[in-house]
C-alpha cells in the first residue's frame, strides 16, 4: 500500500514536472503554479518515506534495509539518506523547495527569463523523478513481494550512527541542489539577452547561501571521518570528497570575482563560466558517489543509476557550454583589467588558482576511469599527490587572503598594499622568531605561523580603523562603533570571518599533518607507557550493553605531567544488526593538542588489549574554524541588523532575495 | 592593453609551468600501481616496487592476532594467491572472504608486507550481504 501511494505520487510529480516544462515555453505563470505543485507532491513522497521510516514499516526493501525496530528515532530520520534511493528522493525535496522559492523571486522578470531558468528547473527535477520511477536501483518506495515482509529490519550501517552523519549528508545536498538556482538564473539572463546584471544580485545570495552549505557539510563529513572511521585523520582525498570539493572550490571562486563584476562590469565570462561549471560540479560529484565509478571507500556499489546520470551530466555540460557559445558576445566585460597589482589582480589570481586546484583534483579522481578505457591496471594517485601540487597552490591562495584587507582598486593599489604590509610584516617576523626559539624549524609551520599572524593583524586593523573612523564621524564610543562598522557593510566583514575561519583551518591541518604521532602498542592490563609527556595506562576491560549493541569497553588513564588524569574509554561495539564490529574513538582534546585512543583488538577477555594512539596536534583548530567560517558565511547572507542613516545612499528596488542588504556594490548595477 | 595582454600571458606561462612541475613531480611520489594477484605475481617489474593489491582474503592459512597487531593471511586473485603478511590496526571489517586493498612490499622471503589494508565499501558489501540473507529467507 505504501510503496503504492509513493510511487503513485512519484509519477504523478513526474507528470507535473513534463508539465512544467512544456507550460514554461507557453505561459510562465501556469509554469509557475505548475513548479509549486510539484514541490508539494515531492514533498509528499518524502513525507511517505519518513512515515514509513518512522513507523518501522518493513514492506518497504528501503525502510528494512537501513533501520530495524530497536533504532534511536533520530537515527530512523537519518536513515531516509542512509541509502541510495533515499538520498536521491532528499536531493529531489531539496532542489523542488529551492526551485519553488526561487520562482517567486523570478515573477518581475521577462517572460523570456522566466522560460528558459523554469526550464531549466523542470528538468533537473524531472530528472530526479524519472530516475527514481523507472530505475529500479533508485526507487525508495519498491515493496517486497507479498509474504517477504521480514520481521525486522537490517539495521543501519554502524558507522552512519553518529550525530555529525544526521546533518552531514543533508547539508551537503543543500548545497549541491542550491548550484542548481544560479545556474538556472543564468541560463534565464543568456537565454533572455539580459544585458544587466542586476539578476547577480539574487544569484549571488543563492551561489553564498549553497557554498555555506556546502562548507559545513564537506567541513561535518570531515568530523564524521575523524571521530568514526578510526585511523585519526579527517581528509584522506578519496574520490568521494574530492567530489564534493570540486564544486565548492569553483563556488569559492566565483564568490570572489562576482563582486567585480557587479561593481565594474568585469570577469562577465569567467563568473557565468564558473557558475554552470559550480553546477556541472554537483551533478559530477552526485554522479561519483551513486555510480561506483571509482573504488572508494563512501560510494554506494555499482547501479544502473551511474549511467542514467552520466546522461544527464553530458546533458548539462552540453547546455553550459551551448549556453556560453551563443551568449558570448552579450558578455562582453564592460570593464577590461587594468592593473596586475590590486584588487583585480588578486581577485583574478585567486580564481586562476582556485580553478587549477579543480583541474588538478579532477585529474587525479578521474584518472583511474579515463586510463582504465586503456589500460587493464592504470593504477591510482595516493594522497601524496594531491598534497604535492595543492599544498603549495594553497599556501599562495592562504598569502593573498592574507593580504586580503589591504586591496584596493586603482592606482593607488600598489603603495597602499606595502604600506599596509609594513605592520603586520614585523609583527610576522617576530612571530617566526618566537616559534624558532620555542623550538619550532619546520618551514611549513614557520610559514603558516607568519601568515596566520600576518592575516590576523591585516583583518583586526581594517576593522578597528573603520571603527575609529566612525568614532570620529559619529561620535560613537568604541562597542557601539565596531558593531556599526561590522553591520555596514556585511560582505566586506563577512568575508573576512571567513577568510579567519579558513585561517585557523589551515593552522589545525598543519599542526596535525607535520607533527602527528601515532603508535601501536600491546598492552597488559596495568601496563603503563610514556606518550606525549602524557603517562597512558591502561587498566582493563569490561562488557556493556545498550538499546542495539554490545560494547567491549577499555579503560584507559591519560596523566598529564602536572598529575591530573582523565579516563578514556575507546570501544568496539558489536551491533546485533550487523556482523561485524564497530570501533569507537576516545578522544582528550584541547587546544593544543587532541588524544586519539583506538581499541584495535585484545585476547584473554582484554588482559592484553592492542591500543592505538594518535596524537594530533592542533586539531581542535580545524573544528573552530569551521565555526568562525560558517559565523562569517552566515553574517554575509544576513540582512543588515541596523536601519542606514546616511540619507546619500540610493534606494534602489532589489528582487525579493534571502534578504536584501543594499550595499554600494548593487546600486552601481540598477 | 597589449602590455597588459603581454604580462598577462607571462604570468600563465609561469604559473601554468610550475603547477605542470609540481603536478609531474607529485605524479611520480604519489603514483602506485593498483593490481589484482595474478598480474603482480606475473610481472617481476612490480614486485620491486610498492604497489596496491586487491583481492579476496583466502577461508584458509587466516591469523588474526589483533592484541598483536598483525594478521597473515593469503590473498586470492582470479587464479593465484600470495601470502600477505600485515601490521597495524586491522579494520572492523577485515575477516576470511572479504574484498580488501593491501599496499605494500614484496620481502626476501616471497612474502609480501603490507601496512595499510583497507576493505572494500560497507554499504556495498552490506548491500551483498543483505541479498544474500534475503535468498535464505523462506
Amino acid at each position: 500500500m505504501t510503496a503504492l501511494t509513493g510511487d503513485a505520487v512519484l509519477s504523478m510529480a513526474l507528470l507535473v514536472a513534463a508539465g512544467t516544462l512544456l507550460a514554461a515555453m507557453l505561459n510562465v505563470r501556469a509554469a509557475r503554479w505548475m513548479l509549486w505543485a510539484y514541490t508539494v507532491l515531492i514533498l509528499g513522497a518524502g513525507a511517505v518515506l519518513l512515515t514509513a521510516l518512522l513507523q518501522s514499516n518493513f514492506k518497504l526493501i528501503y525502510v528494512a534495509q537501513y533501520t530495524e525496530r530497536a533504532l534511536p528515532t533520530a537515527y530512523k530520520m537519518a536513515a531516509f539518506w542512509a541509502g541510495q534511493q533515499g538520498s536521491l528522493l532528499l536531493w529531489a525535496i531539496l532542489l523542488a523547495v529551492m526551485s519553488a522559492v526561487a520562482a517567486v523571486q523570478w515573477r518581475g522578470r521577462s517572460a523570456r527569463e522566466q522560460t528558459a531558468a523554469l526550464a531549466v528547473l523542470a528538468v533537473t527535477n524531472g530528472f530526479f523523478a524519472a530516475l527514481m520511477l523507472f530505475v529500479r536501483d533508485a526507487d525508495p518506495f519498491t515493496a517486497y513481494a507479498v509474504g517477504k515482509t521480514p520481521a525486522d529490519g537490517f539495521g543501519l550501517n554502524p558507522l552512519l550512527q553518529n550525530p555529525s552523519m544526521i546533518a552531514h549528508p543533508l547539508l551537503l545536498f543543500v548545497g549541491y541542489a542550491g548550484f542548481t538556482v544560479p545556474f538556472a538564473m543564468l541560463a534565464g539572463a543568456l537565454a533572455g539577452g539580459e544585458r544587466s546584471d542586476a539578476w547577480l544580485v539574487t544569484a549571488r545570495k543563492w551561489l553564498l547561501f549553497s557554498w555555506l552549505f556546502l562548507s559545513v557539510g564537506i567541513l561535518l563529513g570531515a568530523q564524521w571521518a575523524y571521530v568514526e572511521l578510526g585511523w585519526g585523520g579527517y581528509w584522506a582525498w578519496d574520490p568521494v570528497e574530492n567530489a564534493s570539493l570540486l564544486p565548492w572550490l569553483t563556488a569559492t571562486a566565483v564568490l570572489h570575482s562576482i563582486g567585480l563584476q557587479l561593481q565594474r562590469g568585469m570577469f562577465r565570462r569567467w563568473n557565468a563560466a564558473l557558475i554552470g561549471t559550480s553546477f556541472i560540479l554537483c551533478i559530477l560529484a552526485t554522479y561519483i558517489t551513486r555510480s561506483g565509478a571509482i573504488q572508494s571507500v563512501h560510494a554506494f556499489g555499482d547501479s544502473l543509476v551511474g549511467p542514467v546520470f552520466l546522461g544527464f551530466l553530458l546533458l548539462s555540460i552540453i547546455t553550459v557550454v551551448g549556453l556560453l557559445a551563443w551568449r558570448w558576445q552579450l558578455l562582453e566585460p564592460k570593464h577590461t583589467l587594468e592593473r596586475l597589482v590590486g584588487k583585480e589582480g588578486a581577485f583574478l589570481a585567486v580564481n586562476v588558482l582556485l580553478v587549477l586546484i579543480t583541474i588538478v583534483t579532477m585529474y587525479g579522481t578521474m584518472h583511474p576511469v579515463l586510463a582504465g578505457l586503456f589500460k587493464e591496471n592504470p593504477g591510482s594517485y595516493g594522497p601524496e599527490f594531491y598534497n604535492h601540487v595543492v599544498v603549495p597552490l594553497g599556501l599562495l591562495l592562504v598569502a593573498l587572503m592574507s593580504v586580503g584587507p589591504l586591496l584596493i582598486i586603482g592606482s593607488e593599489a600598489g603603495k597602499t598594499l606595502l604600506q599596509g604590509m609594513i605592520i603586520p610584516g614585523v609583527l610576522s617576523v617576530i612571530a617566526i622568531g618566537v616559534t624558532v626559539v620555542m623550538g619550532v624549524h619546520n618551514v611549513y609551520a614557520l610559514l603558516c605561523v607568519a601568515l596566520t599572524v600576518f592575516t590576523f593583524v591585516n583583518v583586526l586593523r581594517g576593522l578597528l580603523k573603520a571603527a575609529i573612523d566612525r568614532m570620529k564621524l559619529h561620535d560613537e564610543g568604541l562597542a557601539l562603533a565596531l558593531l556599526r562598522a561590522l553591520d555596514g557593510d556585511h560582505r566586506r566583514y563577512g568575508g573576512q570571518t571567513v577568510h579567519l575561519g579558513m585561517i585557523l583551518i589551515v593552522v589545525g591541518v598543519t599542526g596535525s599533518s607535520l607533527f602527528s604521532d601515532k603508535q601501536e602498542l600491546s598492552m597488559k592490563a596495568g601496563d603503563s607507557v610514556q606518550v606525549a609527556g602524557f603517562t597512558v595506562r591502561y587498566d582493563g576491560m569490561e562488557q556493556l550493553r545498550h538499546a542495539n549493541f554490545t560494547a567491549f569497553d577499555a579503560a584507559v588513564t591519560l596523566t598529564d605531567a602536572a598529575g591530573n588524569s582523565s579516563v578514556l574509554h575507546p570501544q568496539v561495539r558489536y551491533y546485533d544488526k550487523s556482523e561485524q564490529p564497530n570501533s569507537e574513538v576516545a578522544l582528550l582534546t584541547n587546544l593544543k593538542r587532541d588524544i586519539y585512543i583506538t581499541l584495535a583488538g585484545w585476547e584473554d577477555n582484554g588482559k592484553l588489549a592492542a591500543i592505538q594512539i594518535i596524537v594530533n596536534p592542533l586539531l581542535l583548530w580545524i573544528w573552530i574554524g569551521s565555526v568562525v567560517l560558517t559565523l562569517g558565511g552566515t553574517l554575509c547572507l544576513l540582512p543588515r541588523l541596523c536601519p542606514q542613516r546616511q540619507a546619500d545612499h540610493v534606494k534602489v528596488t532589489l528582487p525579493v532575495g534571502l534578504g536584501s542588504c543594499q550595499t554600494p556594490a548593487m546600486e552601481q548595477t540598477s | 592593453m597589449n602590455r597588459m595582454r603581454t604580462k598577462l600571458a607571462i604570468a600563465a606561462i609561469v604559473l601554468i609551468s610550475a603547477v605542470g612541475y609540481l603536478a609531474l613531480a607529485g605524479a611520480s611520489k604519489g603514483w602506485v600501481y593498483y593490481l589484482d594477484v595474478d598480474s603482480y605475481l606475473a610481472d617481476a617489474s612490480y614486485q620491486t616496487q610498492r604497489v596496491r593489491l586487491a583481492g579476496r582474503v583466502d577461508e584458509q592459512d587466516l591469523n588474526l592476532a589483533p592484541a598483536k597487531l598483525t594478521a597473515s593471511f593469503q590473498l586470492l586473485g582470479p587464479t593465484r594467491k600470495i601470502g600477505i603478511t600485515y601490521h597495524g590496526v586491522i579494520p572492523d571489517t577485515f575477516k576470511a572472504g572479504a574484498d580488501v586493498v593491501v599496499e605494500g612490499r614484496l620481502d626476501d622471503q616471497g612474502v609480501f608486507q603490507a601496512d595499510t589494508l583497507m576493505t572494500k565499501c560497507a554499504s556495498k558489501y552490506q548491500a551483498e550481504e543483505h541479498a544474500k540473507r534475503l535468498e535464505q529467507k523462506p
